[in-house]
């Protein structure tokens, strides 16, 4: 757990160098078991800061959303740091970016917090489907504690954690500044279990599978405009000349925006489940990036978000890469 | 423009009730799609899911089509444009919530204005609105905050209300009187026990409502803060996704596109998004909305003061789903209340 | 009843796998005429969204040619080609999609004879599995 005062202290800390423009972190959301990503500019915004078992979102988006517009005479750039506050998954996604040159390591500062896994807002909203207030969590010896109208429940921590938590590994970020509290070793391993028990499927019922998901997407974007790798000035499906993919919303484009999506992610998906979590169809699609992920580990022994110093999937090759399938 | 009719269907006739629908008109109703709850067809009443709140895309969808054909053309000597048949079957939607249909009220002014736009209205004179009663609001319900209600029956041809072991019935146009007419044998009148019963079901569900949205002066006071720095606050979380249009009932905005295939092709509308700054990317490669923040007060400004002031209504109905579907939790309750708090 | 005849796109770079193609023309070989050849100049330059994009137009199948591993005119474009496909191939795979529809070859400039029994193998493998029919686009609006 994550001491708040610390947490507070340290943003209120960076604030007050000279060269950083604002920190992105959490605060409590407007209803439920809701949170909000938090902007603090002076010390008081600050205080709003928490840090809880239901922060799901991936914050390293926001470096990447600067919107830059063109100078007027005698204007300067605004060149100062963004501070962000990132789980272990996040830590990743930064490190990802900055591997691909999207944004400079000077130019953020990250504040790494040590993640035990967070909860489903899925899940949690199925056990509490009509809550309204506001609830305060807390994790202790491998429970959720809520306080709701007087009445306290635990509920084992599996029962609410994200999927995707439970073979986290890496609970602590593997970039940061500061780090606030110990670091957590990682005691679970990502054997993709599944994926493999999904490739073991015969192709007509894959087939019928991913139908059945890409004909219920409404192309809102949502899982591009939600994920930190997304950052393209011009989205392949946002060009008209050519135009790759239509608007139309039929079986056909929506497969091939899923396709491609999943694509342009290969190597550089972080798995951090933001594009699953914010589906408002719910369509699985960490399923998708996951296959990749495996994939990409195992053909070229690459794994995304983890060094700064090497070069990006795409941007390299081996003399060895497999070529059984190649004629 | 008939009476209103007050009957009450025992609730096991309810499968009666829509096979007979079923029998001559095209239904779509509430169905669970895999944990997600969506208007779609249905041939038979079991398909129906009765316990949803409401569902994630808004009926709007079966009216205004997120894909829709205008006309289609193809190449000879010279183009020849052929025009769809835009669908004119008799379509019930059973079940529709009354902010949903609600909806229709901004949406028919739209699409009516100086330009009669068929295919919406085409679809809107053949449909035949039957809306269920909120028993269980929402945790970010704010229909109330309009005036409206749980039970609100405005554009409903028939209201349906869940009082126990009936449904009271409420037959408020022709459409919905011509819809009913063939299962008349199911109904009967309504008692004074039955219409106290409907009261006390809609008052429960009115008091269910936690939620307010202070909208008494929003449009004067919005007139007055067009610079505030509240805007520019809650943009920067925003990431500019759009599932809020996506899924708000009032939402209009649309796209046209030409698709082609060598020697055919169609003119297509499709849902757009004021959220995406390509909206307003003009061809000049000038942008009159460069920015996050513009396009988050344009959104807040289009539903809570231009359309008031062009239309008399204002274009949310609260049904709160893009409260609950955003990602960053924008909350439009809290922004309209800060607003309204903002000091000028 | 007529057999299925598939269409097969193949994305040939121009050094290479064009090459090879043109000389099993002046060769007078023979080889099925279903494919249907985009000359790119360097197998590096297919993004996997051109693969995608002909399935969707209505081809049955899709190669990429390119010249062998070191050989490549621009040095590095087919190491490239190699790794994206390999990836495509795997998600498609995922989806449902049959593998044997996107395939890669190697074709040399004097390989003349091997690219008419690629294109021979292509063909047969694409009629057997049948037509693209998964994501194909109706173009009926």
């Amino acid at each position: 757990m994550v001491n708040l005062d610390k947490l507070r202290e340290t943003v209120k800390e960076m604030l007050a160098k000279e060269d950083v423009k604002y920190v992105v972190g959490y605060e409590k959301g407007t209803y439920g078991f809701r949170v909000s990503p938090s902007f603090a500019f002076t010390p008081e915004d600050a205080d709003k800061f928490i840090f809880s078992p239901l922060c799901v979102n991936n914050l390293a988006i926001y470096p990447m959303l600067e919107e830059k517009l063109p100078l007027r005479k005698d204007e300067k750039e605004d060149v100062r740091k963004i501070g962000i506050v990132v789980k272990g998954c996040d830590s990743k996604a930064a490190v990802q970016i900055i591997q691909e040159k999207g944004m400079k390591r000077e130019h953020v500062v990250l504040i790494g917090v040590p993640c035990t896994g967070v909860i489903d807002p899925r899940k949690i909203k199925a056990r509490f489907p009509h809550q309204g207030k506001n609830v305060d969590v807390k994790e202790e010896n491998g429970k959720f504690i809520f306080s709701i109208d007087g009445a306290t429940y635990d509920i084992p921590k599996e029962e609410l954690t994200f999927d995707k938590c439970k073979h986290c590994e890496n609970p602590t970020p593997v970039l940061y500044d500061v780090l606030l509290g110990d670091e957590i070793l990682s005691t679970e391993k990502e054997d993709y279990e599944e994926v493999k028990a999904f490739e073991e499927r015969s192709l007509g019922e894959k087939w019928d599978y991913w139908k059945k998901q890409f004909e219920r997407c409404i192309r809102c974007y949502a899982c591009r405009d939600v994920c930190p790798m997304c950052y393209c000035k011009e989205c392949m499906v946002d060009q008209l000349s050519p135009q790759w993919v239509r608007r139309s919303t039929n079986l056909s484009e929506n497969a091939a925006w899923n396709i491609m999506r999943a694509y342009h992610l290969a190597g550089r998906c972080i798995g951090c489940g933001e594009c699953e979590r914010v589906c408002p169809m719910g369509i699985p699609l960490t399923e998708l990036n996951k296959k990749l992920q495996k994939d990409v580990k195992e053909m070229f022994s690459y794994t995304a978000g983890l060094s700064l110093d090497i070069k990006p999937l795409s941007a390299i090759f081996s003399p060895e890469d497999p070529e059984e399938f190649i004629m | 423009m008939t009476t209103m009719e007050k009957l009450v269907l025992p609730k096991l006739e309810i499968r009666r009730l829509i096979n007979g629908m079923l029998a001559e008109y095209r239904v779509f109703g509430p169905i669970d799609d895999d944990g997600v709850t969506l208007f779609k067809q249905i041939k038979d009443p079991s398909e129906l899911d009765f316990t949803f709140t409401n569902s994630t895309v808004p009926p709007k969808t079966l009216l205004f089509n997120q894909t829709e054909t205008l006309f289609k053309f193809s190449l000879g000597r010279s183009v020849k444009i052929d025009p769809v048949d835009i669908a004119n079957e008799r379509t019930v939607i059973f079940g529709i919530r009354p902010c949903d249909a609600k909806s229709f009220t901004i949406l028919d002014q739209v699409f009516k204005g100086d330009y009669e736009d068929p295919y919406y209205l085409t679809r809107r004179k053949n449909t035949v609105l039957v809306g269920l009663s909120c028993t269980q609001p929402g945790v970010n319900c704010f229909c109330t905050s309009f005036k409206d209600g749980p039970a609100s029956a405005e554009n409903v041809d028939v209201l349906l209300t869940d009082i126990g072991e009936k449904y009271y019935v409420e037959v408020r146009s022709d459409r919905g009187k011509h819809l009913i007419a063939s299962m008349k044998e199911l109904l009967r009148s309504a008692k004074a026990e039955d219409e106290n019963n409907k009261k006390h079901v809609e008052e429960k569900a009115i008091a269910a409502i936690t939620r307010n949205m202070n909208i008494e002066g929003m449009v004067n006071k919005l007139d007055k803060m067009f610079e505030n720095s509240l805007w520019k606050t809650i943009a920067m979380k925003c990431l500019g996704c759009g599932v809020c249009t996506y899924l708000c009932p009032t939402c209009h905005c649309f796209d046209i596109q030409d698709e082609t295939a060598l020697a055919t092709g169609a003119r297509v509308r499709v849902w757009d998004s004021c959220m995406y700054p390509e909206y307003t990317l003009q061809a000049s490669g000038y942008n009159p909305r460069p920015e996050r923040v513009n396009r988050m007060r344009n959104r807040v400004y289009h539903k809570y003061n231009y359309c008031p002031k062009n239309y008399g209504v204002t274009a949310c109905v609260g049904c709160g789903r893009c409260i609950e579907n955003c990602p960053v939790n924008i909350d439009i309750i809290d922004v309209i209340n800060k607003a309204g708090e903002a000091k000028i | 009843m007529t057999e299925f005849e598939p269409n097969i796109v193949a994305f040939l770079c121009n050094w290479c796998s064009y090459a090879g193609a043109d000389l099993a023309g002046t060769s007078r070989l023979k080889y099925p005429p279903n494919v249907k050849v985009i000359r790119v100049m360097c197998s590096g330059r297919v993004n996997p969204m051109f693969v995608v994009n002909a399935l969707q137009q209505g081809a049955d199948g899709v190669l990429i040619g390119g010249c062998h591993p070191g050989d490549c005119h621009y040095v590095q474009g087919n190491y490239f080609a190699r790794r994206r496909m390999a990836i495509l191939k795997k998600l498609l795979e995922y989806i449902g999609i049959d593998s044997r529809r996107v395939r890669m070859a190697w074709v040399s400039a004097a390989e003349g004879n091997k690219f008419a029994d690629v294109i021979k193998t292509v063909t047969e493998d694409v009629k057997q599995i049948g037509p693209m029919q998964h994501f194909r686009r109706s173009n009926e609006w």
